[in-house]
């Protein structure tokens, strides 16, 4: 029972960072109609980055750098998908961003190597409770991710940025009419999703090394948990995240961890198979 | 005072022609409508006002200056806001966050920090315009925390309504008022664009395939017909003519209604 409990709580830290990718898809798929399937390689950036940063100045100062970095990147990847003048299609945009992510990977390649990253974890001390060894990072992980969502919601619906976002995304042309800036709007959402899914890297890469490969794995497993909540809900996709990285390390310690991939591709078949029969959840 | 001019006019869509030349003018204060058939590019010319679709040829004109392919925001910051067919409401938002964008958008520039500090600085104003809009149409007051999606057609209207007068236009421009809604909700509407007009001196540019609504809401009326003007002038005079009564108002010369 206590590897059971184990193999959770090691879940739910992998499971946050689903979870944060997951919210940043949804957060730009709300604002622009865009599914990003770049968003994993902020993650990877923002990781490799604060590894570099890190040699040479504190570990705090190396992150938020990395992490200011990965949101002017996003925004350089919100023009270029989003367009100049803001009229790309969502398809063309969406084609976009799966070329950014290839191009992504071999820019990452040469500028940090092929070897996997890793750094210091906020602490190398452990809690134990009831035989279940607990790490600080862990915990900083799940919260980072509960606190995110919590934020998110807030923004979207009580601040008049975040609602021109979901309001772009209910009516563009409206949002146009009032006076809206779609490519602004698209701008933002790119960088707050940037900003985010970086912290969610910066906090990944101690317990997990970051490669330069390692973005479409966190962009599918983000997507899964994006889809719980039919890609408009972010507190569903935190859930979505805690569950499929619960799931996954079920499947890894019990039974091969080379599935674990595999798991997070049929639950999002599965899910959008199921989700498409019915209305989409808000 | 002309408020809105547009001259000679030229929409094209790939090779075709939508609107061939197309003059008009709303001075500030006016109601005036633009009848046709489905098709005769009402709304395109509508959406050339607004900035939203740049013309082929021709000019348009704010207070006398030149606007032609001015983007929509430009042209709402010049006092002139569109209601759009099938109203676009922002569905998932509640109806106050509705209102409370079309005031945003005013202020909004490319930059969104400097945008967001300018509506918060005027959110006084944007307090006090809210207000007024729920004195002139009250059923939004109730409605305010509803999701606008979850509302009936009517009061997505009005919620459409609400949203633009948040701007603070000096002309309305309303495509399409009646599409959709029952006839008693369009004669009430019709009658609170006409107070709009009478106490807060706001123009009306009404665009609708109803000519019977047209005439009844506006001094004055264009009518076109695949892509020209073919006939203008003042509702009372139109509304007798022969040709319009047997193309618009669904009677020949004889029938009275």
């Amino acid at each position: 029972m206590t590897t059971f409990f184990q193999f959770v709580v090691v879940g739910i830290s992998t499971g946050s960072v689903f979870a944060i990718v997951g919210m940043s898809l949804v957060l730009v798929y709300r604002a622009t109609g865009i599914v990003n399937f770049a968003q994993g390689v902020f993650a990877v950036l923002a990781g490799l980055l604060t590894y570099s940063f890190v040699q040479h100045m504190p570990l705090a100062l190396a992150a938020m750098l990395a992490t200011l970095a990965t949101a002017l990147v996003a925004t350089l990847v919100a023009v270029v998908a989003v367009g100049f003048r803001g009229r790309t299609t969502h398809l063309a945009s969406l084609i976009i961003t799966v070329g950014i992510a290839i191009f992504a990977e071999a820019v990452l390649l040469a500028a940090f190597g092929e070897v996997p990253r890793s750094y210091p974890a906020i602490s190398d001390r452990a809690w134990e409770v009831g035989g279940v060894l607990i790490q600080p990072q862990y915990a900083v992980l799940a919260l980072v991710a509960l606190a995110a969502a919590f934020l998110l919601t807030l923004f979207l619906r009580r601040t008049i940025v975040g609602q021109a976002l979901v309001a772009s995304a209910d009516s563009p042309r409206a949002a146009e009419l009032i006076g809206l800036n779609l490519r602004s709007i698209a701008v933002i959402a790119f960088a707050v999703a940037g900003a985010l899914t970086a912290v969610g890297g910066v906090l990944l890469a101690p317990t997990v090394p970051v490669s330069y490969s390692s973005g479409l794995t966190i962009t599918i497993n983000g997507f899964a948990a994006a889809v719980f909540g039919g890609l408009v809900s972010i507190r569903l996709a935190l859930l979505g995240g805690y569950a499929l990285g619960v799931l996954q390390q079920l499947v890894v310690g019990y039974v091969d961890s080379q599935y674990s991939l595999i798991i997070a591709l049929l639950v999002m078949l599965v899910l959008i198979g199921w989700r498409s029969r019915g209305e989409l959840a808000v | 005072m002309t408020l809105l001019a547009l001259e000679d006019v030229v929409i094209r869509y790939g090779q075709a022609v939508a609107v061939d030349g197309v003059s008009l003018a709303v001075g500030s204060g006016e109601r005036v409508a633009l009848i046709g058939p489905n098709g005769a590019g009402k709304t395109s010319v509508l959406n050339a006002a607004c900035g939203v679709i740049r013309p082929a040829a021709g000019r348009v004109e704010i207070d006398g200056r030149v606007l032609t392919g001015a983007t929509p925001a430009a042209v709402v910051r010049r006092g002139i806001s569109q209601v759009p067919e099938g109203r676009h409401v922002f569905a998932t938002l509640p109806v106050e966050a509705n209102l409370l964008l079309g005031a945003y958008g005013r202020v909004f520039r490319l930059e969104i920090v400097s945008s967001t500090l300018r509506y918060l600085r005027s959110k006084r104003d944007v307090r006090e315009q809210l207000e007024r809009v729920y004195e002139l149409l009250p059923k939004l007051r109730e409605l305010r925390e509803r999701p606008a999606g979850r509302t009936s057609g009517g009061e997505q209207q009005m919620v459409a309504i609400g949203r633009a007068l948040m701007a603070r236009p000096r002309l309305l421009a309303i495509d399409e008022l009646s599409l959709g809604l029952a006839p008693l909700l369009v004669q009430s509407l019709a009658e609170f664009l006409v107070r709009l007009n009478e106490e807060e001196g706001v123009a009306i540019l009404l665009v609708d395939q109803s000519a019977a609504l047209a005439f009844s809401l506006c001094e004055r009326a264009y009518v076109l017909e695949t892509g020209r003007i073919v006939l203008d002038g003042a509702s009372r005079d139109l509304e007798g003519r022969s040709e319009v009564r047997s193309a618009y108002l669904g009677g020949g010369p004889e029938d009275p209604a």
